[in-house]
């Protein structure tokens, strides 16, 4: 029977951020449907859907992220190695949602190709931070570890 | 790791530098140089806060002085002298404009620092100067009531004032100080409900059969959709009589400052040329306006050069858009232009060519305009540089006015709408 002193319980928890993800992630993504539509139209009007789609996805971001900020305080999070790329994944996503934000501040087509690309590279980032977050969520049981 | 520090500082530095333009003397004139398109994340900005004027009072060259022909006025923005010597002042400011986009939330915050509180009295108040001291006896409201005005003309007893949305024509009498009588509308013009650009210069032809109003764009460069842009960013022409019009000029971004230029019959404007491609693009502009002419908005600017945010392209207008005469700078904002051949209060040598007031520039690092300026003519056509005449409108940290419409008064003075100090200064010979 193993000696008491050698063992150790390391506690691992769930993240929060991963049940919040969904919110800015459909932002980003309509945005790059209105996106699409504005590239192969030149309707302002999915230029406009765009701006306030991928505006409210870096405010919904940033409040989601306040909540990945408060998971990575908790050690019992941190001792998961998964959410380092997790939460990597998801900052990439943020900066270049803000980028992409500004550049679509431009008038009309000024904000392409530039904001396409961005968007599209947004949306890549949110997609690998929710494949991360599919065995980030189910490694969460305690775990004994000698 | 200090090295890199350091480079990113520099190359910072140098981006905020770029930002705030060469010396805007380089453009003035026929030929301007034109750098190549900038897009930003951030566009270049520099809006400045209002101050009251206090002791102080605008700068003019030694030959010339400047006094307050009127002050505490509510938002005056342009000026037009009645035959008999009465100078009719245009208190106005434009509609609120509907957000689109949240772009528009913060610009509009933006803008609203450089803007002072008064609110616009959007009517005309009547100056009588009796005894010509420069110092107006009689100030009256001449018209109330009216929706965003800005041009005024007078043809016979026929007064044309042109609302936002209409030219509107009222009975007139000369030395009446106020208008009763209903007016009768001419014709309706590009109003609502977004009203980009909303001031709508208006001049008579020489034979007085016809009215030309300057009707600008409904956005920067159609970032609000084509379709708001029907009849805009052009000058028309519409019969006295019966109202018809048609579009005289197309093209033109957002043209004020309507005149004839007296010795060839030529009409002639000043225009607001786009924003957000640098700190020295587009240049603004004064030019003959030729019939049928195009003049580049929104697919190009300054002739065939072509603006890449406007979709579907048009090679074909490209083709054809015409050169502008004179380059102005860039983002001076040209609202008022006056020739002064007439100019008999002035010494002689400003005597000869066109006055031009520049509200000021907000897309640009270091400001430019906030002065008045006269360009030289000869046989017709500019000839020289423009020389600044009328400055100390700003110290560069904030603004005492902003110059707007120009106009002369009887004796032959210079007059200009001052809409930030809400004054009318008179400038005339020492």
């Amino acid at each position: 029977m193993p000696n008491a002193d050698s063992q150790s319980i390391v506690k691992i928890d769930r993240p929060l951020h991963p049940t919040v993800l969904g919110v800015p992630f459909v932002c980003f993504v309509a945005a790059l449907i209105t996106d699409i539509a504005y590239a192969q139209t030149f309707d302002v009007i999915w230029k406009n859907f765009s701006d306030w789609l991928l505006a409210g996805g870096i405010i919904v971001g940033a409040l989601a992220a306040i909540v990945g900020l408060v998971d990575l305080a908790r050690p019992s999070v941190r001792s998961n190695w998964l959410i380092w790329p997790y939460a990597a994944a998801y900052a990439i996503a943020m900066i270049l949602g803000l980028f992409d934000n500004l550049v679509h501040s431009r008038d009309a087509y000024g904000a392409m190709p530039a904001g396409l690309v961005l968007t599209v590279l947004t949306v890549l980032a949110l997609v690998i931070a929710a494949f991360i977050g599919v065995p980030l969520m189910r490694t969460a049981v305690r775990k004994v570890v000698r | 790791m200090r090295r890199i520090v350091l480079a990113a500082g520099i190359s910072l530095a140098l981006a905020a530098c770029a930002k705030k333009g060469a010396d805007p003397e380089r453009q003035i004139g026929p030929n301007p140089p034109l750098p190549a398109i900038s897009q930003y994340l951030v566009p270049p900005m520099h809006v400045i806060p209002p101050t009251p004027w206090g002791s102080a009072s605008p700068s003019v060259p030694a030959d010339l002085k400047v006094q307050p022909f009127a002050t505490g006025l509510a938002h005056p923005r342009s000026i037009y002298t009645l035959p008999n010597g009465d100078v009719l002042v245009v208190e106005t400011d434009g509609p609120p404009e509907p957000i689109h986009r949240p772009k528009d939330i913060v610009m509009q915050m933006i803008q609203a620092h450089g803007h002072g509180d008064a609110k616009a009295g959007m009517d005309i108040i009547l100056l009588r100067d009796t005894n010509g001291d420069g110092i107006p006896e009689v100030h009256t409201k001449f018209l109330s009531d009216l929706n965003s005005p800005f041009g005024v003309a007078l043809v016979g007893n026929d007064l044309y004032v042109a609302n936002t949305d209409a030219i509107v024509r009222y009975p007139y009498q000369p030395g009446q100080t106020s208008i009763t009588a209903p007016g009768v509308k001419l014709v309706d013009l590009p109003g609502g409900p977004i009203d980009h650009h909303y001031t709508k210069s208006l001049v008579a032809s020489p034979d007085g059969s016809k009215l030309y109003v300057g009707v600008g764009s409904n956005s920067n460069i159609t970032e609000n959709g084509m379709d708001a842009e029907r009849g805009r960013a052009a000058i028309w022409e519409v019969d006295r009589a019966t109202g018809a019009h048609r579009l005289y000029a197309t093209g033109l971004r957002n043209p004020n400052g309507l005149q004839f230029e007296p010795q060839a019959d030529t009409l002639w404007t000043v225009v607001n040329e786009r924003d957000e491609l640098g700190p020295d693009l587009v240049p603004d502009y004064l030019t003959s306006v030729r019939d049928g002419g195009f003049y580049g908005w929104p697919y190009c600017y300054w002739g065939q050069h072509v603006d890449p945010r406007v979709r579907p392209q048009r090679p074909d207008l490209v083709a054809k858009a015409v050169v502008p005469d004179y380059s102005l700078s860039s983002h001076v904002a040209p609202l008022g232009m006056v020739f002064s051949f007439g100019a008999a209060a002035l010494p002689s040598r400003w005597r000869s060519g066109a006055f031009v007031g520049e509200h000021g520039s907000w897309d640009r690092g270091h400001l430019n305009g906030y002065k008045v300026v006269y360009v030289p003519f000869a046989n017709g056509r500019p000839a020289g540089k423009a020389i600044d005449v009328v400055t100390n409108f700003t110290n560069g940290q904030k603004a005492h006015g902003r110059p707007v419409g120009v106009a002369l008064d009887k004796t032959g003075a210079l007059l200009i709408a001052d809409d930030l100090g809400n004054a009318v200064w008179r400038v005339s010979g020492r």
